[in-house]
């Protein structure tokens, strides 16, 4: 594969100023089981070759099945033409300059998820299955299971050559209680396909979904009789799995410099940060310090090099409170003088062609201590956990989340649940509102699987690193 | 691939599956898409690829397994992972619901396939651009979209023996133009065919939107947002109840909640859905008819679903009264219904069957300039984006408006609204409708994930009354 690979960015090298090619091979499975019956049993397999090049400034991707010398000679075809019918992009900045990748990487696996077997799965889920429907309220009990294994291979036309191998699982439980006041749900370790690393099967057996079973399926029942979440603006304590969504989406999007350029305006859309906003524009307050890393262990957005090549970076975001780097590719890199880029390019398998995402962003943890202290530390307001919903602009600053459940904080402590809560704020004065963050001891990792953008659209994985945090003076409600 | 048609490919995949109840099913997708942002092209990719999925059904579990190989030894290991899934399943789980495939119905002949838009010349899109890039520059503007086109063929070997086929072809513009003065407009033509994509008219309704010097002032959508008033400064308005005329491209997303909230049969039959004890009851205004037609001449028009149930039409909500969920054969089994021709997956998704061929009809309102006409003060919503639901439920929605949100002032638009939250119930806001416009266009907002799959609304736009608006970025 790799000669291949490189006589195929050798063969475009003539009409292109610049090509690389990308050989991927990806195998899914999906196990779900829904109140006792197979929900979900799916294993996937896909593998092929993306052809990228670059003509008088325009990209032409190309994208074919198989992994014959035949197919890749056809994709370098129909990526020149396409780049070629283009209208001339007006000139072609050269790209922010990079090493040439070489050599290989595998993320560590302890126990292989592919060799377990499905009826170890499948139990696993059935227990957690029944624990769940064990409260009699509760009308949907849901659990999953995801194992995803990438290889890929991947050459340049400036002597990049280099292979990863990265294998991720996890999963998560959903329980979903209907009462005559609605439908409440509770998530463990989170919504949106639970937690998910990479990692091997030990991941999966550290979550003990059999263990929180029963407590999420007695949240989900409790909600339907709890009151609602009183509309109020006032000190928010958000748990660390909304936190990592509203990172993503406030901050990790914002930051991403394609749309920072306009790129993204007509899908994704654009920011409120300025290119030039570097060292001046305040994003949040002093405790406001988040870096993107593609080198954090166990994390979906980990790599050796990106999908152009560019070695894993970890990059300062967001310092004190300012910003002080952006999400980058070699091509915007170039665009704003950055002396390289950022390392953020990745593809969603072979058929598409890599883009700027998010590698891992989080938030530095601060010197709150731990949840339980921070909540002592908090005379009024309210705690929430686990995203709902979510929805923010096309610049990224005027957002809505809805937690799954909420807690009223009185004098300190912890007080009634409280059901359908809702948040929302502008970015730069909801982060200048953060005036605490729990220590490193309450610090850790949430997924996100589902991240849109692009077109073709491409889902992307990603991890984010936060401690539980203090908001101040936002408006929550319900909804 | 002219020697392994997707026909011939399924049918091996099939028989790779030996006595097992398996349907096999080929999609294969070629597609261009162009993409340009400030007036350049920026990405351009090209696919050509197949998925070959077998599903197997043993004791009323599916267990399904897919490959892009169409070799002999792929299509073997894909099958005998779809077999070992199911059975797997049933012993782990004992008997499962799902009753088996059903026989496939009878197919209607079709209107939905291009062979002109299947050649996908690079050229045409090549020339689509130019043409955008020529408007946005004539109006003073920035053309940033996506042009895209697309073949997909789909085949289905059922386990009775018959196999179905099905070819389509898609396209698709988008333009959100960006003026001087930072203001965007919107505007998106889909289509079956290339022929009826016209770049230029396309691009022109966005500049105007966006305030483009030029623009043509005669155009039917120039009379209703005019360039100079949507080049004025925005006003910030507060939370509020606001009378409102949105345009297709934002009653689409209305439908879109409802398909995943009310119609969905799977939320339905657990007692989750927003038609919950609401069937054959009035849920919205009596001007709303809206049905699930997949042969409407409007619509991307498809023969059947993923479990190869014929698509037929489907009244869901006739003169504002519910009558029906859609199903796909997992949900029908529990909710003890027949599929609709729903089916996303064979085997049904875990997120349940939804209707892809909306068709909401029009009413007497010549165009969006006369929905205007009976506002004193509201707001003119050009397009909703983030759409997500809050609580099933109630069809309770948050969006954000964009590339276009405009103050109608005494019947008639007068200058830009800084774009705002909307959050409300999507059944709430169609029990408010005052008026709807009489053309119904087919809509889509062009996303594309996974194997290809492009699908639209066709509605029309309306006027409703006391729309909640929650906030913005600049009211906070």
């Amino acid at each position: 594969m790799r000669g291949l690979l490189q006589d195929l960015v050798d063969s475009a090298s003539g009409r292109a100023s610049y090509a690389d090619a990308r050989h991927v091979r990806t195998l899914v499975e999906e196990v779900a089981l829904r109140n006792g019956e197979l929900d979900l049993l799916d294993r996937r397999e896909e593998e092929g070759i993306g052809v990228r090049v670059r003509v008088k400034g325009a990209w032409g991707f190309a994208a074919v099945r198989g992994s014959g010398r035949a197919d890749g000679e056809d994709a370098v075809a129909r990526a020149l033409a396409l780049a070629e019918a283009q209208p001339v992009a007006g000139g072609e900045l050269a790209l922010a300059p990079e090493p040439p990748a070489r050599g290989s990487h595998a993320s560590p696996c302890e126990t292989d998820p592919f060799e377990v077997s499905l009826d170890d799965k499948l139990a696993l889920l059935a227990e957690a299955d029944a624990a769940m429907r064990s409260e009699p309220l509760v009308s949907v009990a849901r659990g999953q299971l995801l194992s995803r294994c990438q290889e890929k291979t991947f050459a340049s036309s400036e002597g990049a050559l280099c292979e990863q191998r990265v294998t991720e699982c996890g999963g998560g439980l959903e329980a979903v209680a209907v009462g005559v006041s609605g439908t409440q749900v509770r998530s463990y370790p989170g919504s949106h396909s639970g937690h998910i690393a990479q990692a091997g099967w030990e991941h999966v057996l550290a979550l003990d979904l059999v263990g929180h079973a029963p407590r999420v399926a007695a949240e989900a029942a409790a909600l339907l009789s709890a009151p609602v979440c009183p509309s109020d603006r006032t000190t928010l304590v958000l748990a660390k799995e909304q936190l990592g969504l509203q990172i993503h989406e406030s901050v990790g999007h914002a930051l991403e410099l394609d749309r920072v350029l306009g790129g993204e305006a007509s899908y994704a859309g654009t920011s409120f940060v300025p290119a030039e906003g570097i060292g001046s524009t305040r994003l949040g307050s002093e405790l406001m310090s988040v870096t993107a890393d593609a080198t954090l262990p166990g994390a979906l957005g980990t790599f050796r090099w990106d999908d152009e090549g560019v070695q894993a970076q970890c990059v300062a975001l967001v310092r004190d409170g300012t910003l002080r780097g952006f999400l980058s590719s070699r091509e915007s890199a170039a665009e704003v003088r950055l002396e390289r880029s950022g390392g953020c390019m990745r593809a969603e398998g072979f058929a598409r062609q890599p883009i700027v995402r998010m590698t891992n962003v989080s938030l530095d943890a601060g010197t709150a201590g731990t949840l339980e202290e921070l909540i002592a530390a908090t005379r009024r307001g309210i705690y929430m956990e686990t995203n709902r919903s979510w929805s923010i602009d096309s610049r990224r600053l005027h957002f809505q989340f809805a937690g799954e459940a909420a807690w009223e904080i009185v004098d300190g402590r912890l007080g009634r649940m409280l059901r359908d809560p809702v948040y929302a704020g502008t970015t730069p004065r909801f982060w200048g509102g953060l005036d605490a963050v729990c220590s490193p001891s309450e610090w850790g990792l949430v997924s996100v699987t589902n991240c849109g953008k692009g077109e073709p659209g491409q889902l992307a994985s990603v991890s984010h690193g936060s401690a539980p945090a203090r908001f101040r003076d936002v408006l929550v409600g319900s909804g | 691939m002219s020697a392994q048609a997707p026909r011939e490919v399924a049918e091996r995949a099939r028989e790779a599956a030996g006595a097992a109840q398996a349907l096999a099913t080929v999609t294969r997708e070629r597609s261009l898409a162009l993409r340009f942002a400030r007036s350049r092209p920026t990405q351009a990719t090209s696919v050509d690829d197949l998925t070959v999925e077998v599903a197997v059904v043993t004791d009323g579990h599916v267990g399904r397994a897919a490959t892009n190989d169409i070799g002999p030894e792929a299509l073997r290991r894909c099958a005998g992972a779809a077999v070992l899934a199911a059975e797997t399943a049933a012993r782990a789980a004992g008997a499962g619901v799902y009753p088996g495939f059903p026989e496939p119905g009878a197919l209607r002949a079709r209107h939905g396939h291009d062979p002109e838009t299947a050649r996908l010349a690079p050229e045409r899109g090549g020339e689509a651009l130019s043409a955008a890039f020529e408007v946005a520059a004539e109006t003073a503007t920035e053309a940033s979209g996506l042009w895209t086109a697309g073949e997909v063929e789909t085949a289905i070997a059922t386990p009775s023996g018959p196999v179905l086929v099905d070819r389509m072809t898609d396209a698709f513009l988008k333009v959100v133009a960006v003026g001087p003065g930072g203001r965007s407009g919107y505007a998106t033509r889909t289509a079956v065919s290339l022929r009826d994509i016209d770049s230029r008219a396309v691009t022109a309704r966005a500049a105007g939107k966006a305030g483009g010097a030029q623009a043509d002032r005669r155009s039917a959508d120039h009379r209703t947002v005019p360039p100079a008033a949507a080049a004025l400064e925005p006003v910030v308005l507060g939370p509020g109840e606001y009378n409102v005329v949105m345009e297709p491209h934002a009653v689409h997303e209305l439908l879109w909640v409802l398909g995943l909230s009310a119609f969905n049969g799977l939320a339905h039959a657990e007692g989750r859905g927003a038609l919950d004890g609401r069937l054959h009851t009035r849920v919205v205004s009596p001007a709303i008819n809206l049905s699930d037609s997949p042969r409407h001449p409007s619509t991307l028009p498809r023969a059947f679903d993923s479990e190869a149930v014929a698509k037929a039409p489907l009244p869901l909500i006739e003169d504002g009264v519910a009558h029906r969920v859609v199903h796909d054969v997992r949900s029908g089994a529990i909710a003890a219904a027949s599929s609709t021709g729903h089916a996303g997956a064979a085997g049904g998704g875990p997120s349940g069957p939804v209707p892809v061929n909306l068709v909401m009809a029009g009413g007497g309102a010549a165009d969006e300039q006369e929905l205007c006409a009976g506002v004193e003060h509201g707001i003119y919503v050009t397009r909703l984006w983030y759409t997500n639901i809050v609580r099933t439920a109630e069809s309770l929605f948050t969006a954000v408006t964009r590339d276009g949100t405009f103050l109608i002032e005494d019947g008639r638009v007068t200058r830009p609204v800084a774009d705002m939250r909307v959050t409300d119930s999507a059944l709430g806001v169609l029990s408010r409708v005052r008026a709807l416009g009489s053309r119904s266009v087919l809509t889509s907002d062009g996303e594309l994930y996974g194997r290809r799959f492009a699908s639209g609304s066709v509605c029309p736009p309306l006027r409703a009354a006391a729309v909640r608006f929650t906030g913005s970025a600049a009211s906070g």
